[in-house]
């Protein structure tokens, strides 16, 4: 990296002169996750378009705080990489079975070729195709089933003219969550031949802001999940890839990003959300920012400047009474919450009695389950180049 | 949510839709985050299925998908094939839109109703009333992120004069409600300085930037404590190539410990000071000076390191590493160069 480093690239090297923690409760976030696995209440309705999003915020929240092999049987583990096998259709994944209309029938012609399908509506989404193999890597899944051309097919006919990538092919609602699941895609399969980097990275630059964050489109406020994933999404740029001098932040622009994301921090003793992060400037702290600005400052090698003790305070109080963790002190905890809590903590590490797995921030996942991911989403013979 | 006013007949129920075959959901034996769908939901969506699979695109499969929608607004295969089907059958926009008003209003931090509203407007192309209408949803929470996304989409998008030319003072009184309200703050930004000519004014950009430091002075001297004014104030010199230390005459102003009660007998107006009240010494004007300093080169570096020393110690402790991380890189890059 041609940034410069705050000379230290590790990360939460915890304050000791300071009160303890209180403990966290990994087993009560366990049980609420294992819970949201098991079934939703008829008022979550609304993530009926998400639950592979869950799936993939409970395994991991499992992974992380090593309970996955614990928690999940043999039974278990089959069962469920059945029911995402099942979401999987014309190279990409559902959210879930809402839209399938092939019923029992689990032999999903791929499409593959052009990338086209007959309703926009039934095609397969995205964030649910990165949430979905991830899920599969937590489960320790072969991808056999996997096909990787109309994968990547897929991937490439999410892009659209302007370079961001769409939910669906032709979807035209391109934002930077999707061209951060496009390229984690791509550096899972280790093949950037199916996507315009060149454009998606002047899409990506066209999102920064003036405050040094990323909106979520270009010309949006910066914003703390957008900044995340615009960061990592630069940084799975490989090395040796002719686009990586162009994937590089410059000298003022890290400066810019790195004082942004810090100043998203609260003040330890602020009357509300002390310690924890905000997404934007002059708002309160929500405590999945603790993850998208905490793990942006570590991709930025710049993890160690922030106050993990006082991020670690926040988030110990973000857990509820029976497990899970909430976005705020007081409030209903919800698997997103409780996972991108712990992952935050995993990165930042404020205190070792916790005992959480590090954490891959560019992948979002544990390192070993980046691996089995990277490893086994590649595995298929390579296919002739473009 | 949908009406509970009158009683819902399930569609299965409805002798007009009788000869659509519903498709149940499939799920295996141990699906994961099973959700304990409400009957009228199961119901509709059972029907939905089947519509799709027929491919059949209707006046009825609007009243289908409206009601899934009114039950679950983020179901975006709903919303995608009431689109494709308003298309092909040539449905009327604007009740469309009328509508979409409504479910808007009632779920506004729903990705897919905004993302609607673009696709009818782009047909109807009549952006004008869509500013007034968003600023209506603005009223109940004017920091809504999608609410202030479309705005700028649509002014982006049909780039006509008249759009851009009531922005300003849209944004100045939303500022006048709430001067930290960074969505306002960075709407003003992207109006001045991101649309190019395209504001219509025919002002260059010197006026644009004196206006705006002028503006944004103000506003910091109101309530200096404003991390949303001073991002601006650095973002406008930022933008413009102008250097921070075109603005130390003002911003020392800040850095002091108490409001000057002798300071005000000359007013100058383009040095606000702060007001009566403010709590003083101001952390981002002393963050800035210490910009200013650092900037000067080895001149500059020791005034810089006692700010940022006062910054990590006594000001703001919690980016005490940060403020220690500065003092190191400033002082390395001086020794080089």
């Amino acid at each position: 990296m041609s940034s410069p480093s705050p000379g230290s690239t590790s990360v939460g090297t915890g304050v000791s002169d300071r009160m303890p923690l209180p403990a966290l409760n990994k087993a009560g976030h366990v049980a609420h996750c294992v819970r949201c696995l098991d079934g939703l209440p008829a008022s979550l309705v609304e993530m009926d378009a998400s639950r592979m999003a869950i799936a993939f915020y409970c395994l991991s929240t499992l992974d992380v705080t090593s309970m996955a092999e614990r928690q999940i049987s043999p039974t278990d583990r089959k069962s469920w990489k059945e029911w995402i096998w099942d979401q999987y259709a014309e190279g990409g994944f559902h959210s879930g079975p809402f839209v399938s209309v092939s019923g029992s029938d689990t032999a999903h012609p791929s499409r593959g070729g052009a990338g086209v399908v007959a309703s926009a509506a039934t095609a397969p989404h995205l964030i649910m195709t990165y949430c979905a193999l991830l899920a599969l890597a937590v489960l320790r899944d072969d991808y056999a089933l996997l096909n990787r051309a109309a994968l990547k097919c897929m991937v490439g006919a999410c892009q659209d003219a302007d370079g961001g990538f769409e939910t669906m092919p032709g979807a035209g609602d391109a934002d930077l969550r999707m061209t951060y699941c496009a390229f984690v895609v791509c550096a899972l399969l280790g093949d950037w031949s199916c996507i315009d980097l060149p454009r998606a990275l002047s899409y990506i630059q066209r999102c920064r802001t003036y405050e040094g964050g990323y909106g979520q489109t270009p010309l949006g406020e910066s914003l703390g999940g957008p900044t995340y994933c615009a960061l990592a999404a630069l940084h799975l740029v490989p090395a040796d890839h002719a686009c990586a001098p162009q994937a590089r932040l410059q000298r003022a622009e890290w400066h810019a990003t790195v004082r942004w994301l810090l100043h998203m921090q609260a003040e330890a003793l602020a009357p509300v959300g002390g310690g924890g992060f905000a997404g934007r400037t002059n708002k309160l702290a929500d405590a999945c920012y603790g993850f998208w600005c905490g793990a942006a400052l570590a991709i930025l090698g710049a993890g160690d400047l922030l106050d993990a003790h006082a991020l670690g305070a926040f988030l110990a109080q973000c857990q509820y009474k029976f497990g899970g963790i909430s976005k705020a002190p007081g409030e209903h905890p919800d698997p997103y919450h409780t996972y991108l809590s712990i992952a935050a903590a995993a990165i930042i590490s404020p205190d070792p009695a916790w005992g959480l797995q590090p954490l891959d921030p560019l992948i979002n996942a544990t390192p070993e389950t980046a691996r089995w991911a990277k490893e086994h989403v590649s595995a298929a013979p390579p296919e002739p180049k473009r | 949510m949908a009406d509970d006013t009158t009683e819902h007949v399930l569609y299965a129920e409805r002798p007009e839709w009788s000869d659509v075959v519903p498709i149940p959901q499939y799920e295996n034996i141990q699906p994961l985050a099973p959700i304990f769908y409400t009957p009228e939901y199961k119901d509709a969506t059972d029907y939905f299925r089947g519509i799709v699979k027929t491919g059949e695109k209707s006046l009825r499969v609007l009243q289908l998908t409206e009601t899934i929608i009114r039950l679950n607004p983020a179901h975006y295969s709903a919303w995608q094939y009431r689109y494709e089907t308003l298309i092909v059958i040539s449905a009327p926009l604007e009740p469309e839109l009328v509508l979409t008003n409504a479910l808007t209003k009632a779920s506004p931090k729903t990705y897919q109703v905004w993302h609607h509203r673009q696709l009818l407007l782009t047909a109807l192309r009549d952006p004008m009333p869509e500013l007034a209408f968003n600023e209506e949803v603005l009223k109940a929470d004017a920091k809504n992120y999608h609410t202030w996304s479309h705005r700028q989409w649509v002014l982006a998008h049909f780039d006509q004069a008249e759009l851009w030319a009531g922005e300003l003072p849209f944004v100045e009184r939303l500022l006048n409600e709430d001067v930290r309200n960074n969505s306002a703050w960075h709407h003003r930004f992207f109006v001045s300085f991101e649309n190019g000519s395209k504001g219509g004014t025919g002002e260059g950009a010197d006026e644009a930037v004196r206006r705006e430091l002028a503006f944004v002075k103000g506003k910091i001297a109101l309530a200096p404590n404003n991390a949303s004014a001073w991002n601006y104030l650095r973002g406008a010199l930022n933008h413009t190539h102008l250097p921070y230390s075109t603005q130390a005459a003002f911003v020392e102003l800040y850095v002091v410990d108490a409001v000057d009660a002798d300071a005000d007998r000359v007013l100058d107006l383009e040095n606000p000071p702060p007001s009566q009240g403010a709590q003083l010494p101001c952390l981002a004007a002393i963050e800035f000076m210490a910009d200013v300093h650092e900037a000067r080169g080895k001149e500059g570096i020791s005034e810089a390191v006692k700010l940022w020393r006062s910054l990590a110690h006594t000001h703001d402790t919690i980016r005490k590493r940060y403020w220690e991380f500065r003092i190191r890189d400033a002082v390395a890059n001086t020794s080089v160069a």
